[in-house]
């Protein structure tokens, strides 16, 4: 007898545990993220992944994907896109995530793109902004953000109907985002009738910019155009005040000028400095604010344009996986192509225009440093406040 | 014969490895580690046996990079084609920067290539209509699959070993050494010292070169940044060889295959290991601990370069006798 309930304990004991990898098998839904968690761009890396853990928090508690909770593999890139290959030929092969999404820098967003792509597992793009992204006909590749050569959408129109101005100074870092962000600035205000007076890059990194700016006060622009992350966009601003820089107005190309830092490293030298920005949380997107409120609260820190990017990446993700027929890299793809659904970054649809594909399509916006608030100023219909313009002058 | 056994025994290994090991990952990992010992036996050549300290590895490195990008850019030719071509535009710039800068000793010649090196980075950064600029140029990747990119890579890390080999017990061998021990006294024996400095360094672009071009190939993706750093090209081939052993024939293998693995440890977390752990175990001070130890993966690195230099100045391989030595001491005072 005492053998029998033995022989009926192990194979309790057996099929117990096998009942146990049965449900394994049906465990989270895994979702890669390759992300900037160490180096230059290491503050961006972690607003996004805060985001992310926030919004999977979120939809887990809500019941998850049909019933299964999304579990996240956070890689980091390093912000080289070697190391981004590395990060996501693991994901994809070690850990057979059957979706992918993050990206912070355009060069490791491009080279994720490559190998999703020849893989065949869905990428969205988060962040990275470079136009050629989804130019190459990429039908695993979507993309959430809008491309860089769109971020001045909202100052362009600001300074056709307010500004007018004439002339223009364009200065950026040597970045695939800065160098092609000027390019494509440069050629628009070309077309728009104006006179590019200089174009000149710099060495991302760089701490004196007098020799610049000095260039710049010669050549006497209406305004000047700055594509430059925080620390840069910071010291550009103070130099521009120490030397008496006064252009109708300074324009921020968005990353580094719409960053709670950047007001509190340049300080008095942020008033009035306009920027292109993709999001505030004052747009007028349900969830926006709730967001940015969470955020605060959870993290004791501000977000920005970054993490909305992330956390709507991550419902985006997750309202395909619910949608999808199967949960394979192929369901998962013909589930994303159908996407349509507003985020607390605006609604998403994947659509083609252009030479683009699988993109989504967003407004742009203008804002302002007043006060050492953000305030969107442009359009007119979702402005917090209005503009102030012509920009005083420093020495008043 | 007896002499070569180990290294044939690791070749065969190296040989079947991608049959073995179907896991792309690793496969990546590999390549990668083969891609390092090419470019740390390049830099092994001209600066641990001709003695002149090349801190600029990432000049040729992403000159044959470029090559091989732009023919398939500009001209539409095959991106493999870059290999050989890479090889001799490299070849064909380390000439006459030989020529010019080998009138510099020490520490200025290592100071010129480093100059070498920033003046191609900002020729490929400013330089748009030809190079894209910061925008990088993207080129298709030929195999899905990474066993061909394997075996490309292996071609060219043994070729690399193999030829440093033949030329240091050559008679140009000598000549390098004695130019590294005492460059006066190597010119008073009737040593051409310009041309043989000019013969190592040429040589070694051209390694440097060919592992550039199949970067290019098998990454999909260059930009300026990326192939012309100094960090993480020029100073990562210095600390390749200074781990593996400065003047050693095999210590650019290991040096490679140490960087990559502890490089792929710390980012990965113990290859995702200490995350499970965190995870399993629920503990904040875990996971708090894995957070700063991948992040640690710079440091480490450089802690592990202060350690070599301190107690194996040799290298892995120069030192291997007096690290044996330490290790079965170890091993038997455990049996004690």
């Amino acid at each position: 007898m005492k053998r029998f309930a033995f022989l009926v304990g192990v194979v309790l004991a057996v099929g117990v545990s096998l009942a146990g990898t049965a449900l394994a098998a049906e465990g989270p839904i895994k979702v890669g993220i390759v992300l900037p968690l160490t180096g230059e761009q290491a503050q961006f890396g972690e607003i996004e992944r805060n985001s992310f853990q926030m919004a999977v928090e979120e939809i887990n508690k809500a019941g998850g994907v049909n019933g299964r909770t999304i579990e996240l593999l956070i890689e980091d890139d390093t912000g080289k896109p070697d190391v981004g290959r590395s990060a996501v030929e693991k994901l994809i092969s070690r850990d057979q995530v059957p979706v992918l999404t993050g990206g912070y820098s355009s060069s490791v967003a491009y080279a994720i793109c490559a190998v999703a792509q020849q893989r065949q597992v869905p990428f969205v793009v988060t962040t990275g902004s470079a136009d050629k992204i989804t130019e190459q006909g990429w039908d695993y590749v979507f993309r959430l953000c809008q491309p860089v050569s769109e971020y001045p959408k909202a100052l362009n129109s600001f300074l056709g109907e307010v500004v007018k101005p004439k002339t223009v100074a364009i200065l950026y870092e040597n970045t695939l985002f800065g160098q092609s962000g000027a390019k494509d600035f440069a050629k628009e205000c070309e077309e728009a009738g104006m006179k590019v007076l200089l174009k000149e890059g710099y060495e991302h990194g760089a701490i004196d910019f007098k020799p610049l700016l000095i260039k710049v006060k010669a050549a006497k622009p209406d305004f000047l155009y700055m594509i430059s992350y925080v620390m840069d966009a910071a010291l550009l601003m103070r130099q521009s005040k120490e030397l008496d820089l006064s252009p109708k107005l300074f324009v921020g190309g968005g990353a580094g000028f719409t960053l709670p830092e950047f007001a509190k490293n340049a300080g008095e030298a942020a008033e009035n400095v306009f920027t292109a920005a993709l999001w505030s949380e004052l747009v007028p997107y349900p969830g926006a604010k709730a967001y940015y409120e969470k955020y605060v609260e959870k993290f004791k820190t501000p977000t920005e344009y970054h993490g909305a990017e992330a956390y709507a990446s991550m419902y985006v993700v997750a309202d395909a996986l619910k949608r999808a027929k199967e949960l394979t890299p192929k369901g998962i793809r013909e589930a994303l192509v159908t996407t349509d659904m507003m985020t607390a970054f605006g609604p998403v649809k994947f659509i083609a225009y252009g030479k683009k594909k699988q993109q989504n399509s967003l407004p742009t916006y203008l804002m302002q440093w007043q006060k050492g608030v953000l305030e969107t100023v442009w359009p007119k219909n979702v402005a917090t406040k209005p503009y102030v313009y012509p920009t005083p002058a420093w020495t008043k | 014969m007896k002499q070569y056994s180990g290294a044939i025994l690791l070749l065969a290994v190296m040989l079947v490895f991608p049959l073995a090991v179907q896991d792309a990952y690793y496969q990546h990992l590999m390549i990668l580690v083969l891609l390092w010992v090419a470019i740390g036996s390049g830099w092994n050549l001209i600066s641990g046996y001709a003695g002149q300290v090349l801190f600029g590895a990432a000049a040729f490195f992403g000159v044959g990079a470029y090559t091989a990008a732009l023919l398939s850019h500009k001209l539409g030719i095959s991106a493999w084609w870059g290999l050989p071509l890479g090889a001799v535009i490299t070849f064909a710039l380390a000439l006459p920067f030989g020529w010019v800068c080998f009138r510099l000793r020490g520490p200025y010649f290592a100071l010129a290539t480093l100059a070498l090196n920033e003046i191609f980075r900002h020729i490929a950064t400013i330089w748009e209509s030809l190079t894209e600029g910061m925008v990088g140029i993207l080129v298709m990747q030929t195999f899905v699959s990474k066993v061909p990119y394997y075996y490309i890579a292996l071609g060219i890390a043994v070729a690399s070993v193999l030829t440093v080999e033949i030329v240091v017990r050559s008679r140009w061998g000598y000549y390098f050494v004695s130019i590294r021990e005492d460059q006066d006294a190597a010119e008073s024996l009737g040593i051409d010292t310009l041309r043989y400095k000019s013969v190592a360094l040429c040589l070694s672009s051209c390694m440097i070169g060919l592992a550039g071009a199949l970067y290019t190939n098998y990454m999909g993706f260059i930009d300026p940044r990326v192939v012309f750093s100094l960090h993480d090209v020029s100073i990562a081939a210095i600390l390749v060889g200074i781990i593996g052993g400065v003047g050693t024939v095999s210590g650019p293998a290991v040096g490679a295959f140490i960087m990559v693995a502890v490089m792929e440890i710390f980012r990965s977390g113990g290859f995702g290991f200490l995350g499970k752990l965190s995870s399993a175990t629920g503990s904040p001070f875990v996971a708090t601990l894995t957070k700063y130890i991948s992040e640690a993966h710079v440091l480490s690195f450089g802690l592990l370069v202060i350690f070599v230099i301190l107690y194996l100045p040799n290298g892995v391989v120069g030192d291997w006798p007096i690290l044996k030595k330490k290790l079965l001491f170890w091993r038997r005072q455990a049996t004690v």
